[in-house]
């Protein structure tokens, strides 16, 4: 174990539809973040002599980001899609059995000017993920 | 296996050194980083920047290098409209240019961000001086 570079992530996606889909790398991809922050709910009461909070549910979302390549159109074919895809995120595939993945919704975006045009997404999920040590979430 | 990326300073030099018009304006040569003694009507290149843009699974996915590419005369042998049609020539050969190069398989394209002029005191007579003239050209190469 050690601490990697995020040079050799991965972003893999499998579409929705059909059934069955062929998992797939996205390339020209070059940055991913996921958020699991938790909603917290104020349960402070008379007499506690600090706030005190319960947390609901962990959230899953995040963004991609990386290179506008005609060769890869997946992000947006993804983005209109209305059955979510499988999305699994590495973030160094020298360690390929640490991922996050689950079913997702996808939008994407892309941002052309004089320098090279670029594409990002952001994802939300459609059911429950599983995490780095193969627990769900 | 890595491009190399000497590659693309020779193909613009190239491109530079093989134009007989641009060799007939500044006829002692186009050079990278460095000039021969004596040359007093020049073209010169130099790398000022070079990134890369990486990709996951690609790693390096292209290069962008900027160079500033400047006709040099000196004020003995030059004038000022000899220069500026030089820089003009260079202008012409790099604006909107598409190459082939040796291991870029997409080729490349150059494009100017911006010009260069500038009038240096020369060191030894300070009554004379040495034009600069030319842009800062960008390179694009996908890898």
């Amino acid at each position: 174990m050690a601490i990697l570079t995020g040079r050799y992530g991965s972003v893999m996606y499998t579409p929705g539809t059909p059934p069955g889909g062929v998992e797939a790398e996205i390339i020209s991809l070059n940055a991913w973040k996921a958020d699991f922050s938790a909603d917290y709910e104020d349960v402070t009461a008379f007499g506690d002599t600090n706030k005190v909070y319960v947390p609901g549910l962990p959230d899953v979302s995040g963004s991609l980001g990386g290179f506008w390549n005609s060769a890869e159109l997946t992000l947006f074919h993804a983005a209109v899609a209305t059955v979510p895809g499988t999305l699994k995120l590495t973030p160094n595939k020298n360690e390929a059995t640490f991922f996050w993945e689950g079913l997702a919704y996808i939008d994407a975006s892309i941002d052309c000017t004089l320098a090279v045009p670029k594409v990002s997404g952001n994802f939300k999920a459609a059911g429950p993920w599983t995490g780095p040590d193969g627990n769900v979430l | 296996m890595p491009r190399d990326s000497g590659e693309l300073d020779a193909a613009l030099v190239g491109l530079l050194q093989g134009d007989a018009a641009l060799t007939a304006l500044q006829p002692d040569g186009v050079w990278l980083d460095d000039v021969p003694p004596g040359a007093q009507r020049f073209v010169m290149v130099a790398v000022l920047e070079a990134t890369d843009g990486a990709t996951f699974g690609a790693g390096r996915a292209f290069e962008v290098v900027r160079y500033r590419v400047t006709a040099v005369g000196h004020t003995a042998v030059v004038t000022g409209p000899e220069i500026r049609a030089a820089a003009l020539r260079i202008d012409t050969l790099l604006q909107d240019a598409a190459l082939t190069v040796g291991g870029y398989p997409a080729g490349v394209t150059i494009a100017r961000l911006g010009r260069v002029r500038l009038l240096e005191v020369d060191d030894e007579d300070r009554s004379l001086r040495w034009y600069h003239r030319g842009g800062v050209y960008e390179l694009f190469a996908p890898n």
